[in-house]
């Protein structure tokens, strides 16, 4: 491969595992601390695209500018939905957890194509097809952009999480609850918050994957493929981890879709993902089983 | 004999002599897809209900199913019905390749990869252009029958299906494979503690589970001579299963049939009188919402609640097993 092909595809893979990684944060977070996968992340997240798609066609909001006002709108909804919904499910049995988010989803696929067809739509700006040269390799402004606003968010929420009283309750409730609980933080309340943070990481990343990315309401299940391949090699609930797997993803995919083709390159995702499942059964960085003897 | 085993067994006459009154296409149609969805559904529970391990990617199953069967029927010319019991079992092997892959640790594992199977198996469908047609389909050639009698070997067929789901079903209650499977469910350490093989029971549990799934694939696609994408990998199907299990009661023998029974005609129903532009969605939507609204009120499903609101039993047994504690397994 000739190496001027090489570069361009890495600094597409590195600007586009940046998205990746903010779309899979969220995914993370809530894993972490409910130990269920949100199988209706991704479909949050196209809801998310949609939502800032229809601001720009009618208010001409940038969408960029639109994660302003997604984001505490999605906090808010994911709050109440976790505090309504899932939390009187409780630690019964997780797989009612699993289900819902699963129905989730399907309303949420459902309610697109309803409102706005199930054709493809992209959020095109005035700047969508700008582009710069840096030593000859081709940069996409929005990508650049998508990449910058991704790395800002990420940076935002690893200080909630690292600096503030609330980022450590979260912790504490990923690692162990039951000992969270014992040194007094709420947990059921700390859950709450982190869903919602989760879900409001899921709006910013919808109006990223807009500008970049085709999207319908059944794309979903594409990404949710992608942004779990990302999450486990991350090690499930680790938001570092999830930032290196996204970008080693993101370089992956895109060398596949240059040395071998386009419509095969998703499939790097989930050879990645099953080859993880297959060396190590709980994941990467898998975290010991709860349930003991 | 008992009320329980005589109903069934009136019912399958019933079924049997009904397309010699009944000669009109919606109905056969319609029960026809009822059978196959109860077949699929009891094949679901083997491993939701039972094992306690969610499958959110039987429709992968389906539609390798379907697939495998229009290829063979197109490329080698083998009938779909000589075809079908075989591609229950490459579906049971890939299955059981895809549960070496997750349940050898407990918990979310499972779920992502069934999750994501469908997807891949769908891209591999639409890629190999050459092979499958890619997003153009692929066409299987007509029954050479009358207009009037083509539906019945598809509703035989299904009803075969269904008749083969319960008695295997009914096979693993009473053995001790299936009292290992319930054990897995109540407190999977102990299981595992006290001598049961949980990986492999969990694995062939799964293999078992998929198969139905494979089979009404094949037979579904002789019946609309037609597989493409989009119709075999449709997402309503293991919504559909889901539903119907925990409608009838997860865990229960006649559980996942009620649940096909009830859901499946109110279904159409609902399709039927919804405007056909936006039915598709309006349907997801209004599927979603019941899963919910199932998980949130009624996770027990109707025959569970029941049977322990009657007082007798608590929370139905879900196995008719030998009361002895399973050996070592290996």
């Amino acid at each position: 491969m000739n190496p001027q092909l090489l570069g361009q595809s890495i600094v597409l893979g590195i600007l586009t595992g940046g998205v990746y990684a903010l779309m899979a944060s969220g995914l993370t977070l809530i894993f972490g601390v409910m130990r269920v996968v949100n199988v209706a992340h991704a479909a949050m997240i196209v809801m998310s695209a949609y939502l800032s798609w229809m601001l720009y066609r009618t208010l001409g909001l940038d969408p960029l500018l639109s994660i302003i006002v997604l984001m505490p709108v999605f906090f808010v909804l994911g709050a109440l939905g976790q505090w309504v919904v899932l939390r009187r499910l409780g630690g019964r049995d997780l797989t009612l957890t699993v289900l819902v988010s699963f129905g989730f989803a399907i309303i949420l696929e459902g309610l697109q194509g309803s409102l706005w067809s199930s054709s493809f739509q992209a959020i095109n700006t005035a700047y969508s097809l700008d582009s710069f040269n840096i030593l000859g390799i081709y940069v996409p402004l929005v990508r650049l952009l998508a990449a910058g606003a991704a790395l800002a968010l990420l940076g935002a929420l690893f200080v909630v999480l690292s600096r503030t009283n609330l980022g450590r309750a979260i912790r504490a409730t990923t690692q162990d609850p039951r000992s969270a609980a014992l040194v007094g933080v709420n947990v059921e309340y700390v859950t709450t918050l982190a869903f919602g943070l989760g879900v409001a990481m899921a709006a910013a990343g919808g109006p990223l994957l807009g500008m970049l990315f085709a999207f319908y309401p059944a794309t979903h299940w594409l990404w949710i493929g992608k942004l779990l391949a990302v999450v486990v090699l991350g090690g499930l609930g680790s938001l570092k981890g999830t930032f290196v797997a996204a970008m080693i993803l993101g370089l992956a995919e895109q060398v596949a879709t240059v040395t071998i083709s386009l419509d095969w390159a998703p499939l790097v995702f989930y050879l990645f993902l099953f080859g993880v499942l297959i060396v190590r059964p709980r994941g990467l960085f898998g975290t010991v089983a709860r349930e003991s003897l | 004999m008992k009320l329980r085993t005589v109903f069934p067994i009136v019912m399958l006459g019933l079924f049997l002599v009904l397309p010699i009154v009944v000669r009109e296409g919606f109905y056969l149609d319609l029960l026809l897809f009822t059978f196959m969805y109860a077949a699929m559904s009891v094949g679901w529970d083997i491993m939701g209900g039972l094992a306690g391990y969610v499958s959110l990617g039987h429709v992968g199953f389906f539609g390798l199913g379907s697939y495998v069967a229009g290829l063979l029927v197109v490329h080698f010319g083998i009938p779909v019905f000589l075809s079908a019991p075989f591609v229950g079992i490459l579906a049971g092997i890939v299955g059981a390749g895809l549960g070496w892959i997750s349940l050898r640790a407990r918990g979310t594992s499972f779920v992502i990869v069934t999750l994501t199977f469908t997807y891949v198996i769908q891209l591999v469908a639409l890629n190999l252009r050459d092979i499958t047609g890619g997003s153009s389909g692929l066409y299987l050639p007509l029954l050479t029958l009358p207009a009037d009698v083509v539906i019945l070997p598809f509703y035989y067929g299904m009803l075969v299906l269904l008749v083969v789901a319960i008695l295997v079903s009914l096979a693993i209650r009473r053995s001790k494979f299936g009292l290992g499977l319930v054990a897995i469910r109540e407190e999977e350490g102990k299981a595992d503690g006290s001598g049961v093989n949980t990986s492999l029971y969990k694995i062939l549990a799964f293999a078992i589970s998929v198969s139905f799934a494979g089979v009404a694939g094949a037979l579904h696609a002789q019946y609309l001579n037609y597989v493409d994408p989009d119709l075999a990998f449709e997402l309503i199907i293991t919504l559909n299963l889901i539903i119907m299990c925990l409608v009838g009661s997860r865990g229960t023998l006649w559980g996942p049939v009620l649940g096909a029974f009830l859901v499946q005609p109110l279904s159409q129903y609902l399709i039927y009188l919804t405007p056909s532009g936006i039915a598709g969605q309006v349907h997801l939507v209004a599927l979603g919402v019941v899963l919910v609204l199932v998980v949130m009120f009624m996770p027990d499903g109707i025959i569970t609640t029941w049977t322990s609101r009657r007082g007798g039993r608590g929370r139905a047994r879900p196995v008719d097993a030998p009361e002895r504690l399973p050996e070592a397994a290996t």
